[in-house]
């Protein structure tokens, strides 16, 4: 083990220092829940501790000890999840206090996942209600609490950043895995839709929610996607493709790698900061021997309004029951507003949303026959102060909802995998996140790419917490 | 422009009847104003003429069989 304090570890530092006794997974997992008793009564990202983890932790460590052997990778760490994840031992809300909404205490497919790899379910981190917004109150950003950590996986990203499990699971129907990873400096990866069950998670829009992992390293989300990839038939989405060691080219060199550049929307409308972070990201990249390809897509003119559609009808449909029996006037506001005006999307216009969506794909394919991975700000802009409803970039106003998944959306509507990797710091030393999209089932290709801007960058700033 | 020839509570009345939402008229009117500016952007599609192509969603009937396995 190397001097790296242990709730900064990587999940490679704390797998060798569980297999060599270093430590156990006892004392880990105490060492981080002393660490959120100290820190999170200031930025919240656990909504629920598990009363069960240290359990959990001490069965683990005899398990290890009687088998003389380890479950794999992840055995004895404990792991953060979402709360719209269902869980067996742990209550879930989604993020609502609205009366009149229960969740089955069972384990989601991403919990089972993880419980048969040996992790420890350490609790729940606080989402934007229903996963629907950008905000995740009241979670505070670890970089600066006066600023919000993004969402929907607000509290999932803050618990990585701020040193409170080195993997936290979020979902992403429109950059919800993302947008916060972006702003707390986190790894954040949305896979291909299908390739990792959503079985357990509390739907929010059908055709567009993705689980995917938030960590501090690159190789640590290839290291999760091992265990979580995979076929699951009681999810009708998932896909039957075989998971590869996404482990196994992360280190490869990027020469003769081409990486698409599409000029409009992702890279005419962003924040000064960002735009030089993206460009000498992109520079460093190059200079590692990377082909810059650009590219314009014309038709991201029409994909707010095709997410619009498919979002609002489908979350629509789904709290169609809580509304019509009055539930939802327990919701917040603003998820209550996106709920209820569900109904007033016209089935044509629904229609033609999914129509953009066959263009968009049939576009991302052909970019796609010419390099191997596209690459974009994660974010326009960094975390804003709280209580914002709207934000200046490039002179123009736009919504904090709009802007902030603005870059993100489109790889939710192509299902393509898309990941963001901290990439520098604005003026104000907030973080700045880039996003890398592929192929579908090609995730590999992402990490191999992202984890050489980790390399070129080296980036080795922490939140400091009071 | 055209004027809208009826008063606003009918014409929430209307939206009522053809959109089926259980929310009451005054909430609904609050709705349809928090929809406005999302109106504006969905009405884009509108512009599109996209009698060729087929919509993402698929249908897939063997979907149930393969869950059940």
């Amino acid at each position: 083990m190397n001097s790296t304090p242990i709730e900064w570890a990587s999940l490679k530092e704390l797998g060798k220092g569980l297999a060599k006794g270093h430590f156990s997974s006892a004392e880990l997992t105490q060492h981080l829940l002393n660490r959120v008793g100290r820190h999170d009564g200031a930025i919240q990202s656990f909504i629920h501790i598990s009363e069960h983890a240290l359990e959990q932790a001490r069965a683990s460590d005899q398990r290890r000890r009687l088998r003389n052997a380890t479950l794999g990778p992840l055995d004895g760490i404990p792991v953060a999840l979402k709360d719209n994840y269902l869980t067996a031992d742990m209550p879930t809300t989604a993020g609502t206090t609205a009366i009149g909404v229960a969740f089955p205490m069972e384990d989601s497919a991403c919990a089972q996942r993880l419980r048969a790899a040996g992790c420890i379910l350490l609790g729940k981190t606080r989402t934007h209600e229903f996963a629907w917004g950008t905000i995740s109150p009241p979670v505070s950003n670890p970089w600066d609490i006066e600023r919000i950590p993004g969402g929907s996986s607000g509290g999932s990203a803050v618990s990585v950043a701020a040193g409170f499990a080195p993997l936290a699971m979020g979902s992403d129907t429109g950059g919800s895995v993302r947008i916060p990873a972006s702003f707390c400096g986190t790894v954040g990866l949305k896979p291909t839709f299908g390739r990792i069950s959503r079985v357990g998670i509390v739907p929010h829009s059908w055709s567009l929610d993705h689980p995917g992992p938030l960590t501090r390293t690159v190789e640590d989300a290839a290291i999760a996607m091992n265990v979580l990839a995979g076929y699951d038939p009681r999810d009708p989405a998932c896909q039957d493709q075989a998971v590869p060691d996404y482990t196994a080219s992360i280190d490869r060199s990027i020469r003769g790698l081409r990486i698409g550049v599409i000029d409009n929307h992702f890279m005419d409308r962003n924040t000064s900061d960002v735009q030089a972070a993206i460009n000498a990201s992109i520079d460093a990249l190059q200079g590692s021997g990377a082909r810059i390809v650009h590219f314009r897509v014309p038709l991201l003119a029409y994909g707010l309004a095709a997410i619009y559609a498919i979002e609002l009808a489908s979350s629509g449909a789904y709290h169609d029951r809580h509304v019509t029996t009055g539930v939802s006037r327990g919701y917040q506001k603003d998820v209550r507003d996106l709920v209820e005006m569900g109904r007033l999307i016209s089935a044509v216009d629904y229609l033609k949303a999914e129509q953009v969506r066959t263009l968009l794909c049939e576009e991302f394919r052909r970019i796609f026959e010419q390099v191997d991975v596209v690459v974009t700000p994660t974010e326009p802009i960094t975390a804003w102060k709280k209580g914002r409803e709207t934000v200046t970039i490039a002179g123009e106003n736009e919504s904090v909802l709009a802007a902030s998944w603005r870059l993100t959306y489109p790889f939710n509507l192509t299902g393509l995998p898309a990941i963001s990797v901290p990439c520098g710091y604005d003026k104000e030393g907030m973080p700045i996140g880039l996003q890398i999209a592929g192929r579908p089932f090609d995730e590999g290709t992402l990490f191999r790419c992202a984890s050489a801007v980790e390399r070129l960058l080296n980036l080795k700033h922490r939140p400091v917490l009071a | 422009m055209t004027q809208d020839p009826k008063p606003p509570s009918q014409s929430t009345a209307l939206i009522k009847a053809l959109t089926g939402t259980p929310v009451g008229r005054e909430r609904l009117q609050e709705v349809i104003t928090a929809y406005e500016p999302i109106l504006s952007e969905i009405a884009k599609l509108r512009e599109l003429d996209l009698t060729e192509v087929h919509p993402a969603i698929i249908f897939e009937p063997t979907a149930v069989y393969r869950s059940a396995e």
